[in-house]
């Protein structure tokens, strides 16, 4: 069996196959960036794309995900190969939205499916759609803002 | 006589490792026999100018290495005193590299609690950069024929009076240059951060953190995230019941079990874990476990509650602190005066930060190494130095980035945890906490009992106050049950108390608590007492205004003593902001709200809530803020520190409580201990005091007011007097339909 995550393939043992897509990104593939917050499905730190849709990995097993493609934050930045950064880390950086940041890769994530489907999205369908992904911390005035600015890249232009 | 001289030998063997005892600086060496039978402590000894001058390095290359003595978990002090480090040292932030230091690479340094960060290291931190700045001019001096008074300050060093630069670059050739004792420059040094006139670089921008890249693009900043070659994974088993005790453990089936390495058992130390090669065998080997736990009497809420009720400790006339008592307490308000009176309650709650607690640990024959978030990695050093019988200095923690503090990462569990089962299998071990260990094993916010009782003139002056409450012991909470009762004997908890003393005038006043110790572990949680007392005190004041028939804005204002300038300040600026007064629909309400943190940081909020009794709907609209902490030295640090007070605000207002029932806790993930979600978020709107005095701590200072502004708000909407948090919605909605 072998499974895609950020356009490369992987192997997965026989023993694997059941575990949680999280614990084998973090765990196997050492890809750290997806966090485990809660195992459950309830607050978002490990939102992945399964085919540019946002996914809980902590809910899909490794065998669930082989024929679909795998995208973690480590290769969201290479989806938009002509800049550094994926429009929405850009965002992100601009309006300093981190605190103690644990939860953000799981927002981004969750940000950038919601404006693949879509890219122009109102206040209330922001807060709908990220209202699956807990921040402790606060940050989700900023979050608001950022995927306002994102929103206006020109890369949403294109979609 | 000090008890704790372990600071004294640390920075003795780290200035010898460092070779810096030869240039200078000396320290005593002294060892006390007493302290190895204490248990581990907290560090909580203050920045000494010996340790400021450890922090900060000019390297070859003209840059400044800053080792933060202060842990960073999103509240951004190690941003801020960069920016202190690079006002001082005419720097960018480019050249500033700020590191969180290992306990090999700095002297032991206060724990990073109570949002002191800026309060008590922007002094030392600014001091030592400008005496570095100020050794490196007299080299500058030396390497030329000019004093140092004529050498002018220029980006990145230094300009000569012909003109020509002299780099920082220049003066610092093949070594870090360190500041000494004996170097130390006093006469005359001039501090530019602190300096109003001086056209600041640093201070006051609203600079971007050094680990936001990092952070939007994953990179392993966590101890979670942490990995060794060779590393197995490891987790220990804890009992449900609190004080319950290990009798016996049949682990021959868990042995068995594919991947487990080792089962390690300490009955006496209540130890049980499992170590496994690969963590998706972890669980199996945990289920066959077979078990036997000894479990004390268990308690549940309501033994709790009685327990921490103000009226039962009011009927026996037994508060054990005392914190003010002057003028008269009357039995009964003169008739001639208007009263108010009423219980108030605050329930406990979780950090529920968002990384749950982790550790890597590699235990050796003669050293140990520690990865973990921690808000004290010193006292990290020695509980994981205890814990394996190995010495204190033997131990290196490196401190990560923390993935949510809120003062539930002072210890780090999960280290202690890892460290003995590495010792165990003599090889490195992981141990991650998932989320159900992580509510059910750390410590708690208490849970707060309080009875008011106040008075008030006609004309609204407020003339008796009378405040009872009872709670938990948090500071010492999280003292051993051995030396507990010795503690309590001697020190009145202030953190229980924080907040609890009253902003405004009153002569005739009473204010007395008990912190009473429960079965449930205890400890800070973000502005510890300050947000339940501020709600109690808040929601008096509001019926006293009510009773005046004044304006709760307008009531306070009178209230307040006029050596309260600048909490009169920041409740006229969030007035203004929100437009207190203006006309509102039904079923919409604005409440107001302010407190002092620590007696130094000012907040004042007003909060908007609508509420929907037909549709049972109630919402806070928006929450406005106006806050002074003195200098700010980075705008939008404090801002987003503010906004996330505001939302924890709102959170343990509308729906954070813990509970307990039979010795266990109830919640155990996000579905049943809700924290505030994206679409409850209000809307905010922010104001800053822009001030030169002393910068003072902003990571809990908003909070207190958000609660009581909430319940104002709705007091002001329907009449009904919210008295317990979290808010009961139902009881709302009810009194709104009788209104209606």
């Amino acid at each position: 069996m072998k499974i895609v995550i950020n356009n490369k393939q992987y192997p997965v043992p026989k023993d694997l196959e059941q575990i949680s897509l999280l614990d084998f990104i973090r765990d196997t593939v050492q890809l750290k960036g997806t966090k485990f917050g809660c195992g459950e499905g309830l607050c978002g730190a490990c939102t992945v794309h399964l085919d540019g849709e946002a996914v809980r990995a902590c809910q899909q097993s490794v065998g669930d995900v082989v024929g679909h493609r795998v995208l973690t934050i480590e290769g969201l930045a290479d989806t938009r190969p002509e800049a550094k950064y994926h429009p929405v880390q850009e965002a992100w950086i601009e309006e300093s939205v981190p605190q103690c940041g644990y939860c953000q890769p799981g927002q981004i994530m969750a940000a950038s499916a919601l404006l693949n489907h879509t890219p122009n999205p109102s206040d209330e369908e922001i807060r709908d759609e990220m209202s699956g992904n807990l921040c402790r911390c606060g940050t989700y005035p900023r979050i608001q803002r950022a995927i306002r600015r994102a929103s206006k890249d020109r890369y949403y232009e294109t979609r | 006589m000090k008890l704790d001289n372990s600071k004294t030998m640390n920075r003795r063997q780290f200035l010898i490792k460092s070779g810096w005892l030869a240039v200078g600086v000396t320290a005593t060496a002294s060892c006390s026999p007493i302290y190895s039978s204490l248990p581990a402590l907290p560090s909580t000894d203050g920045p000494e100018w010996a340790d400021a001058i450890t922090w900060i390095q000019i390297m070859p290359n003209g840059k400044a290495r800053f080792y933060c003595p202060r842990m960073e978990m999103g509240q951004g002090a190690p941003l801020g005193l960069s920016q202190v480090v690079a006002e001082e040292l005419n720097l960018d932030q480019s050249d500033v590299e700020c590191l969180l230091p290992d306990t090999q690479q700095i002297p032991r340094f206060r724990m990073t609690v109570g949002s002191q960060s800026i309060l008590d290291f922007f002094d030392p931190v600014s001091r030592a950069a400008a005496n570095l700045r100020e050794n490196l001019r007299a080299m500058a001096a030396e390497r030329t024929h000019y004093k140092p008074a004529q050498i002018k300050d220029a980006p990145g060093g230094f300009v000569l009076p012909d003109g020509q630069r002299k780099d920082y670059t220049t003066l610092v050739t093949d070594k870090p240059l360190l500041l000494t004792e004996t170097r130390s420059i006093e006469d005359g040094l001039k501090i530019y951060s602190k300096n109003k006139n001086r056209n600041r670089r640093a201070i006051g921008n609203p600079w971007k953190h050094h680990e936001l890249e990092a952070i939007v693009t994953g990179q392993p900043l966590y101890a979670r995230d942490k990995s060794l070659p060779n590393m197995l994974y490891g987790q220990v088993l804890r009992p449900a019941v609190y004080g319950s005790k290990l009798i016996n453990a049949d682990v021959r089936d868990a042995k068995k079990m594919p991947g487990v390495t080792a089962v390690v058992v300490d009955k006496g130390a209540n130890f049980i874990g499992v170590v496994t090669e690969h963590p998706s065998q972890l669980n199996a080997a945990l289920d066959r476990l077979k078990l036997k736990w000894r479990e004390p009497k268990a308690r549940g809420q309501a033994e709790l509650n009685d327990r921490l009720n103000v009226m039962r400790v009011r009927r026996e006339d037994k508060f054990e602190h005392s914190l003010v008592s002057q003028g008269q307490m009357r039995q009964k308000p003169r008739p001639t005066h208007l009263s108010a009176a009423g219980y108030f309650e605050t329930s406990f709650a979780a950090h529920a930060a968002m990384e749950p607690r982790a550790a890597v640990v590699s235990v050796k024959p003669k050293s140990t190494e520690v990865w973990c978030g921690s808000q004290d990695p010193f006292f990290v050093q020695r509980l994981v130095a205890k814990a394996i019988g190995y010495a204190s200095d033997t131990v290196i923690v490196y401190p990560q980035r923390i993935g949510g503090g809120f003062g539930g990462r002072v210890p780090c569990q999960a280290s202690v945890e890892a460290a003995i089962l590495s010792k165990a299998v003599a090889r490195p071990v992981r141990v991650a906490w998932d989320r159900e260990t992580e509510f059910a094993h750390n410590y708690f916010q208490p849970r707060y009992s309080h009875y008011i009782s106040a008075s008030a003139t006609r004309e609204g002056v407020i003339d008796s106050w009378q405040h009872d409450f009872v709670s938990s012991p948090i500071i010492t909470g999280l003292v051993p049950d051995n030396i507990a009762w010795i503690v309590d004997k001697v020190v009145a908890d202030e953190g229980t108390a924080r907040g609890s003393l009253l902003p405004y005038q009153v002569k005739n006043q009473s204010v007395r608590y008990s912190d009473i110790r429960t079965p449930i572990p205890i400890g800070a949680w973000r502005g510890l007492g300050s947000a339940p007392n501020t709600f109690a005190i808040e929601s008096m004041i509001d019926d006293l205004a009510k009773a005046a028939q004044m304006d709760p804005l307008v009531f306070r204002l009178k209230n307040l003593p006029t050596t309260e300038k600048r909490l009169v300040k920041v409740f006229n600026r969030v007035a203004a902001m929100a437009k207190w007064g203006r006309e509102l629909p039904e079923g919409v309400g604005l409440g107001i709200a302010g407190a002092i943190y620590k007696g130094e940081s000012y907040a004042a909020v007003v909060a908007e809530v609508s509420i929907d009794a037909t549709d049972k709907n109630l919402r806070v609209n928006k929450v406005w803020c106006a806050q002074d902490c003195g200098l700010i030295i980075n705008p939008d640090q404090v801002e987003n520190q503010i906004a996330g007070n505001i939302i924890w605000g709102c959170s343990l207002a509308l729906k954070e409580q813990i509970t307990f029932a039979a010795g266990q806790v109830e919640q155990s993930n996000f579905d049943d201990y809700e924290i505030l979600r994206h679409n409850e978020a209000p809307e905010m709107e922010i104001g800053l005091i822009v001030s030169d005095e002393k910068p003072t701590g902003v990571g809990e200072t908003a909070l207190a007011p958000v609660a009581p502004a909430i319940t104002n708000a709705i007091f002001a909407a329907t009449g009904k007097r919210v008295r317990q948090l979290p808010i009961n919605l139902e009881s709302v909605f009810e009194v709104s339909e009788t209104k209606g």
